[in-house]
């Protein structure tokens, strides 16, 4: 993603030939076939083992009714994924609404505005962000972020957002700091570079002549972006806005500090609640009974499911823009 | 004439807002970097690589338990996943050019890079801790190579395809078999690229925490014994951070700056040769 590949489109088309008659290379054949059959073996097992391990939950719950089950009761061996996907659906959705404005604004900048020796840097700075473990956003965020957001921004949300009638439920409680908003907070600093670097690709995409027929009739600056740059560059915006959404369902670390583990769903995004992975994080090695386990094994499987769904989607939609917009050479 | 002025207008408010987005990334970059480096380095001192960690609540102490697992896992996830990431590019780039199959499998890979590493945890823990009975480093290298692969199987796929075909045929020419010419010609020709490609992946695992937790797991103690439970740097932060002394708190942020450090290094460096190497943008 850092940096574009160029594909020499003639040479896809050469086919090599292949000697079958030295052995050697036969064997070669064979071994890197093997190496490449690898990634397809690892996503089969994985898919195998975790519904061969979640089985006895499978057994017990039920799909749709392990779905919609709001019990997390591991002394009852109760358990229901209601409250893990309804913590990812929100911190995942939360993340995407702040970091999309964010990611498409810097995509512009870099390509439409900045002076040409800034676009190399900051773009490069944007993704430098991407390279940043997760659990380093995890520390800081629980350290560093989490008594900011409860001394000064919540508190402020409160005030403001918080007296609105329609969204002001959202935004009252207690501002630990510790919660739904921190943790989508995190979330949208981590997936910034992923829909940003996607989206300047995409513009990049943009032929010049088109832009600057725009430009010729009078449209000022904004208007190109707005109504040339975007509309053409959508499929492209697309794709990594949900490249960036599986991402954001699977990042444990990062949100396993600031999220509270708590099973429950709430109406305040200064509660604190559960995702999937944090879940995992928090209770895999403290699974005492089968049941337990198994209920685990079987989150683990729907966020799998989940994820492999999304990045599917998206890498179709990535395929499809770069079939449309082949890159010039 | 107003109309016109209020589109210029639109247009400045609208790229103001831009650039504002554009420093705000930056701000989050430095703002983040910057407590790293003052927390970290208020913690770090000699002592913090050469000591092994002192009984919980005694202050003093060190990670260099959680140093050389780190290390051990790392290296061992890279003797398994490196091999196995570049063959199989070189079959998608070379054998199966421009077949369907290569298609197919470097989407699959590219699905793989993202996909939830907390689920790789889950899968070595069934397919191996379970049937082992405990924890142990090799299961934590194994989730690890699990992530790399598909990481350099795209990669050298990439750096295989940038190696023209002329060079190829010319070797054909000669009379080389094709196992021949990958090794010795196609190979010298994106070695920079795969080898920097082998090491962005590798500060990439080596940053991860997840699917170590319920692989490797952690250690309070020194051991070089990969069979058994063994510390990394970011399970050890996690623990660490979530403890209830200051004094653990000081030495996750001071484990933190040094992997942070490390990983954006080889990052800014890999980046750099590679951009050199083949970007002429």
């Amino acid at each position: 993603m850092a940096i574009a590949i160029k594909r020499e489109a003639a040479d896809v088309k050469r086919r090599p030939p292949i000697f079958r008659r030295d052995p050697l290379d036969i064997l070669f054949y064979a071994v890197t076939a093997l190496a490449a059959m690898a990634v397809v073996a690892v996503t089969l097992g994985i898919f195998y083992i975790l519904v061969r391990e979640s089985y006895p939950a499978i057994k017990k719950f039920g799909v749709f009714g392990f779905i919609v089950s709001k019990e997390w009761d591991p002394y009852r061996e109760v358990f229901g994924a209601a409250t893990n996907l309804f913590g990812t659906a929100v911190a995942t959705c939360l993340s995407l609404i702040i970091a999309i404005p964010v990611a498409l604004g810097i995509a512009i900048f870099v390509t439409e505005i900045a002076p040409d020796f800034l676009k190399g840097p900051i773009g490069a700075a944007i993704e430098l962000l991407a390279a940043i473990p997760s659990i380093i956003y995890g520390i800081w965020g629980f350290f560093t972020l989490a008594p900011i957001m409860s001394a000064h921004i919540e508190p402020f949300l409160m005030n403001t957002l918080g007296r609105l009638p329609l969204v002001g439920p959202l935004f009252q409680g207690t501002p630990m700091g510790i919660d739904l908003l921190t943790a989508s907070v995190i979330l949208s600093i981590m997936i910034i570079p992923f829909t940003a670097s996607i989206s300047r690709d995409a513009f990049n995409l943009t032929p010049e002549i088109v832009k600057e027929s725009a430009y010729a009739v009078g449209a000022t600056r904004w208007e190109v972006v707005k109504n040339v740059v975007i509309p053409y560059s959508r499929l492209g915006i697309f794709g990594g806005v949900a490249l960036s959404l599986g991402r954001a369902l699977g990042e444990t670390m990062a949100v396993a500090f600031v999220l509270g583990n708590n099973h429950q769903i709430t109406t305040s995004l200064f509660d604190a609640a559960a995702t999937i992975t944090v879940t995992l994080a928090n209770e895999f090695t403290e699974a005492s009974t089968k049941t337990y386990l198994s209920s685990l094994f079987y989150l683990a499987l729907l966020l799998f499911v989940l994820s492999f769904a999304i990045l599917a989607v998206a890498k179709i939609f990535l395929v499809r823009y770069e079939k449309k917009n082949p890159r010039e050479q | 004439m107003q109309r016109e002025r209020i589109r210029k207008l639109e247009s400045v408010i609208a790229l103001t807002v831009s650039t504002f987005a554009a420093a705000l990334g930056i701000f989050w970059l430095v703002f983040i970097l910057g407590s790293v480096i003052v927390h970290g380095a208020h913690a770090l001192s000699p002592g913090f690589f050469v000591h092994d960690p002192t009984p919980a609540g005694i202050p003093g102490g060190g990670m260099r338990n959680a140093f050389v697992g780190q290390f051990l896992i790392t290296l061992f996830a890279t003797i398994i996943g490196v091999p196995v990431g570049i063959l199989g590019g070189t079959f998608l780039a070379e054998y199966a050019r421009g077949k369907r199959i290569s298609h197919y499998v470097s989407m699959l890979a590219d699905i793989m890079v993202t996909v939830p590493t907390i689920v790789v945890g889950t899968f070595i823990y069934a397919i191996m801790v379970k049937p082992m009975g405990h924890f142990s480093g090799w299961a934590g290298s194994v989730a690890l190579a699990v992530i790399m692969i598909p990481v350099v199987l795209r990669t050298t796929e990439n750096m295989l395809t940038l190696v023209p075909w002329t060079l190829r045929e010319a070797a054909f020419a000669l009379g080389a078999p094709y196992y021949k010419v990958i090794m010795q010609v196609v190979y010298r020709g994106a070695i920079t690229g795969i080898f920097t490609g082998v090491l962005l992946s590798i500060a990439r695992v080596a940053g991860e925490t997840a699917p170590l937790l319920f692989t490797s797991f952690n250690n309070s103690f020194f051991s070089g014994n990969m069979n058994g439970p063994m510390a990394s740097l970011t399970v050890t932060i996690f623990q660490y951070a979530m403890g209830p002394y200051d004094d653990w708190h000081d030495q996750a942020w001071a484990a933190a700056l040094v992997i942070t450090l490390a990983i954006m290094i080889v990052t800014i460096v890999g980046r750099m040769v590679i951009k050199l190497r083949y970007g002429k943008k």
